[in-house]
């Protein structure tokens, strides 16, 4: 009886899935944020990422037809936009010429950004240097344990669904994300 | 670890403390990454029917230039060392011929061997010149003086 309520229930999620893809202008609306949030944190490089994102949605539109529903619109447009990622970053490893990512956030971009529950400039400031640092962090991570990272403390997505996402095993991406917060607290607690 | 203080006496604490500093880091992370984001995603944003309809240009473009530009390129080749391989082709002919030509030489050489070698004979079977003609008259007489005395000589005998 269970058996089937679950069947039912993924059947339904299948179809609202397909469903929720029929008005890709509205696709574009909700997810877009989310990719260019992830392609942004995981590519440090603004033009990359607006460019990329982009082309995500441009590959979604022309596989529409092979979406089948069997995960969410989400993890497939993420996992569609990891392999962008991952194609961009091969071919920009091997223009050995070009610098290889933005070594420092673009102050214009958080420079209107206020963290919650801070009012004084001191406290602004702060708060600044220390996303300031995480990303610098960040950029040192290797491409899977930035992915990982980001999915996990930006995306706030379970290991579950970052295996389904990274096409990985959960042992994996547990082994990334100890990695790299191993080297996060490493770098971050190595200035003070 | 590298950031704990050699004073702190409570290594559990001094985690905690770490451990709060490090979630309190990837939370303002987080916020400020969903700011840029969502700033950037407010631009205009190019519908993807649009996008797909400028890439199938985009990509037929590119098969005719795929096309076109080795066709091109050849062309241009074929006019750029086309001539100079005319010209090549033309010297090396002009040469063949220089070397060829002297054959005609020989012939007329050979030509001109047996006009001389017929002007030679011509030249021996007419008569003698003027100049030696006293001589001449003295061997044909040494000749007749030669035949008359073999003639007494005979009917002596």
């Amino acid at each position: 009886m269970e058996e089937i309520a679950g069947n039912e229930l993924a059947i339904e999620k299948r179809d609202q899935a397909v469903l929720e893809l029929a008005d890709f202008d509205e696709v574009v609306r909700v997810y877009r944020p989310r990719i260019l949030r992830f392609l942004l944190s995981s590519l440090t490089d603004r033009d990359a990422a607006e460019t990329l994102t982009q082309e995500c949605f441009l590959k979604a539109w022309n596989a529409r037809a092979q979406f089948r529903g069997d995960s969410s619109l989400s993890t497939w447009l993420t996992r569609i936009a990891v392999n962008l990622m991952r194609d961009h970053l091969r071919s920009r490893s091997l223009r050995f010429w070009q610098k290889t990512r933005g070594d420092s956030l673009d102050v214009m971009d958080i420079s209107d950004w206020v963290p919650d529950g801070r009012s004084s400039p001191e406290d602004i400031t702060v708060a600044r240097h220390r996303v300031a640092e995480v990303w610098k962090a960040v950029g040192e991570l290797s491409a899977h344990q930035r992915s990982v990272f980001v999915l996990r403390f930006v995306e706030e997505l379970e290991l579950e669904e970052i295996a389904e996402t990274l096409n990985m095993n959960l042992s994996t991406v547990k082994s990334h994300l100890y990695r790299a917060l191993a080297v996060l607290r490493e770098r971050m607690g190595g200035k003070e | 670890m590298k950031f704990r203080r050699e004073t702190n006496t409570n290594p559990e604490k001094d985690s905690g403390r770490e451990m709060r500093e490090m979630a309190e880091a990837m939370s303002l992370y987080r916020s400020a990454m969903h700011h840029i984001a969502q700033k950037h995603a407010a631009a205009p944003f190019a519908a993807p029917e649009r996008l797909a309809a400028e890439a199938k240009k985009r990509a037929r473009a590119h098969r005719t230039r795929l096309v076109l530009v080795p066709a091109l390129g050849a062309a241009l080749a074929a006019a750029v060392i086309g001539p100079p391989i005319g010209h090549l082709h033309h010297e090396k002919a002009t040469i063949a011929r220089v070397v060829v030509e002297p054959a005609p030489v020989t012939t007329v050489a050979a030509v001109d061997d047996t006009e001389l070698m017929n002007q030679i004979d011509s030249d021996l079977t007419q008569d003698v010149p003027d100049a030696l003609a006293p001589l001449a008259d003295l061997s044909s007489q040494s000749g007749s003086t030669n035949q008359s005395t073999e003639k007494t000589n005979a009917s002596q005998k």
